[in-house]
């Protein structure tokens, strides 16, 4: 072969692999994951999300015929590295639709970018109703963004019911100590208890004692909190809850302790705090831990532990909103023709999927439209979760459950009655 | 005021012994082990494996951690520090880099997820209204058991007394038969088995996770700083004031502030007394 022969064979090759990776790209389209690679958290959503995309390719692909490809960005649960997981996303990956398993720091750092690039994206961990209320003040611009849990003011309003139901009515608990973590996400739980949960059930707030996340050693924080004279002690962790968990179990503190603990939402709180978690309370966004399945999430689940063995062994909530989530978002793009904005959009918000466990709803993916005011709360939550913080939960999902883990590992939900399958109850150690 | 004199002296324990193994290192060698904080992650970790994953008994994974503490330091001195030939500058990037990589290979093999470990001591003592755990008593017990080991192995041993040999002056100890290089070594190997016992009782105190190997050493760093690097009475005495600081500022002040002062402190220490309250480099 001369020079010439080898330099048109290798220019005939060069060109038939471009054209061949062109009409590659041309029959993907691509998905985009943000979130932390290495948080149960982050993993939830990415494999929520891969399993529901296997389904899709494997049921002949979609937008006719084409191949889903996931890409990932790690935020390493950091605002500045969320930004940049954004922006590589947008610009490098050029993604059609964005699914994200971000905590709340996170989503406020890129959501920025979301408005400048206007890509579909579907939030499935953040609850943050400031959020929302962008959606509200600013419908145009961030019409994109979609939150599949439900935000915390809802969140916060069921779990006032809690409080009334439970913890004053059946506990006869009426003060109370906040011991919050020093982050934004602390700061707004921090308001709704406050503000809301405090004068609504009839609590007093003895004390607020705010913590910094690097705190390892909580039995200063705990004598405080027993000489505020509070009747329990109001948890806000989402960082690190495991250790706040484990030293009030390690230091017995006669105290009931309920509130937020993310480290308790997942399967793993158990082996995290080495055993020491009994006793622990906290709402959780649906379905949590202790949580009866219906048919279909179970089949998630099913699927998820023969394809994953590592952790989080089970999904967490997100898990289950990035796999109906993407699916969702999906066919939304099937009606609109793809992910182009207004269409896309517009079909997302039709999307509704009802999952019935013994004939009744046991869990509801739709979307609340804009302007459509909810009767409780007397506001709007355009492209939030449809939730329903009334009995009998039959118009959307409970914003959430409260979830309680036992002194011999096991967890169960103890509110709404509903869905309860324990009663709420007091370490051994704490006097009733 | 009993809750702060218990808690603060339980903590203060605790900072003595993380501190004592890294000015250790420099008083004898002159090089600040920026992988002090991994002697204490590879500490906890294997001890969290033996005792908790293989289910050994407790004191075997205290053993081991220990075992393992100390290899862990002869490696890093045969293997960084020496080839590196007092280039203090090289060795303190190396060991820092080291640090990072075993936090790497921690998550690789155990997960990026925090881990509590069992106690070591079950119980819950009552002073008073202060609630303190078996585990930190023993803990904090433990630490000053091995300080004063230390201590008495400094004084009274013959490598202990050619370790205040090098740490005095190096060329001397060696002109009078004195082996640096054995010595050095020996240096590592028992800072890294005191950094590892201190990371399985500040774990078995606080929590493990693959970045715990930070705050034990901003810790140490700061009581060294301001005790004098290479004092281990300053060490001891700072670890307290340190220690009482934070245990005050969280119960009384503000818990979010808990490690400010001490930064405060040291930056006042640096300005006003840059050899540190006890400034000393000799054990």
């Amino acid at each position: 072969m001369t020079f010439k022969t080898k330099v048109f064979a290798g220019a005939v090759a060069l060109a038939t692999t471009a054209l061949v990776a062109t009409a590659s790209f041309a029959d993907t389209v691509k998905v985009g994951f943000i979130g932390s690679l290495s948080s149960d958290t982050g993993l939830s959503t990415l494999r929520g999300a891969e399993i529901a995309i296997e389904e899709l390719n494997a049921g002949g692909g979609v937008l006719g015929g084409k191949t889903i490809q996931l890409v990932s960005a790690d935020t390493g649960e950091d605002p500045t590295e969320g930004i940049k997981a954004y922006e590589y996303l947008a610009e490098s990956e050029e993604v059609d639709f964005i699914i994200s398993g971000s905590i709340d720091d996170v989503s406020l750092g890129w959501l920025p970018r979301m408005v400048e690039y206007q890509i579909p994206t579907l939030d499935t961990w953040t609850s943050y109703v400031g959020i929302i209320d962008n959606l509200v003040n600013d419908y145009e611009n961030y019409k994109p963004y979609f939150m599949n849990i439900a935000s915390d003011e809802a969140l916060a309003t069921l779990y006032i019911d809690f409080g009334k139901d439970v913890l004053v009515d059946q506990m006869g608990w009426t003060s109370v100590v906040i011991l919050q973590e020093d982050t934004a996400f602390g700061g707004a739980i921090h308001g709704l208890v406050a503000e809301a949960l405090a004068p609504v059930a009839g609590i007093e707030v003895k004390e607020t004692i705010v913590y910094d996340i690097a705190t390892v050693d909580f039995a200063p924080l705990f004598s405080r909190a027993q000489a505020s004279g509070a009747d329990f002690i109001y948890l806000i962790s989402s960082v690190n809850s495991q250790v706040v968990s484990s030293q009030y179990v390690k230091l017995q503190v006669p105290m009931g302790m309920t509130g937020v603990n993310v480290a308790a939402l997942g399967q793993e709180y158990w082996e995290d705090t080495g055993g020491a978690g009994g006793g622990i309370s906290t709402l959780s966004p649906v379905p949590s831990v202790g949580f009866e399945l219906d048919p279909a999430s179970q089949a998630l689940v099913d699927t998820y532990q023969a394809k994953y063995d590592t952790r989080p062994k089970f999904p967490h909530f997100n898990g289950f909103n990035a796999y109906h989530g993407l699916k969702q978002a999906f066919a939304a793009a099937e009606e609109a023709g793809g992910f182009n904005n207004t269409s896309w959009v517009d079909a997302m918000l039709k999307q509704d999927l009802v999952l019935e466990k013994d004939g009744e709803m046991w869990l509801r993916y739709a979307f609340w439209q804009p302007g459509e005011v909810e009767e409780r709360t007397q506001r709007t939550y355009p492209h939030n979760v449809r939730f329903d913080i009334t009995a009998p939960y039959d118009d959307g999902s409970p914003s959430m459950v409260v979830v309680q883990w036992n002194e011999d590992g096991t967890a169960g939900v103890v509110y709404p009655d509903k869905f309860k399958t324990q009663d709420f109850g007091i370490p051994s150690w704490v006097k009733k | 005021m009993l809750q702060i004199l218990i808690q603060g002296m339980l903590l203060s324990g605790l900072y003595a012994l993380i501190a004592v193994g890294f000015t250790l290192i420099f008083s004898v060698g002159r090089v600040l082990n920026l992988a002090y904080g991994a002697s204490l992650m590879v500490g906890g970790y294997t001890f969290f494996y033996t005792a908790q994953v293989l289910s050994m008994p407790k004191p075997v994974g205290v053993l081991l951690a220990i075992l393992v503490g100390a290899l862990f330091g002869f490696l890093k001195y045969r293997l960084l520090v020496k080839p590196l030939k007092g280039d203090h500058v090289a060795i303190e990037i190396s060991t820092l880099i080291l640090a990072v990589v075993i936090q790497a290979g921690i998550i690789l093999v155990f997960g990026d997820a925090s881990k509590i470990l069992h106690s070591i001591v079950d119980g819950v003592w009552q002073f008073g209204t202060v609630s303190v755990t078996a585990n930190n008593i023993a803990a904090a017990m433990g630490s000053w058991v091995l300080i004063i080991g230390l201590y008495l192995f400094i004084r009274k041993t013959h490598i202990g007394r050619a370790m205040q040999a090098v740490s005095m002056d190096q060329k001397g100890a060696a002109i009078s038969g004195v082996e640096p290089d054995k010595v050095n070594a020996a240096t590592w190997v028992i800072s890294g088995a005191l950094g590892a016992a201190a990371g399985v009782f500040f774990a078995s105190y606080t929590q493990l996770s693959p970045s715990m190997w930070v705050a034990p050493l901003i810790i140490a760093v700061a009581i060294v700083i301001v005790g004098g690097i290479g004092s281990i009475i300053g060490t001891l005495i700072v670890a307290h004031i340190i220690g009482f600081m934070e245990i005050i500022t969280t119960t009384l002040v503000a818990a979010e502030l808990r490690g400010v002062f001490t930064m405060v402190l040291i930056i006042a220490v640096l300005v006003i007394r840059p050899r540190g309250l006890f400034g000393r480099e000799e054990l």
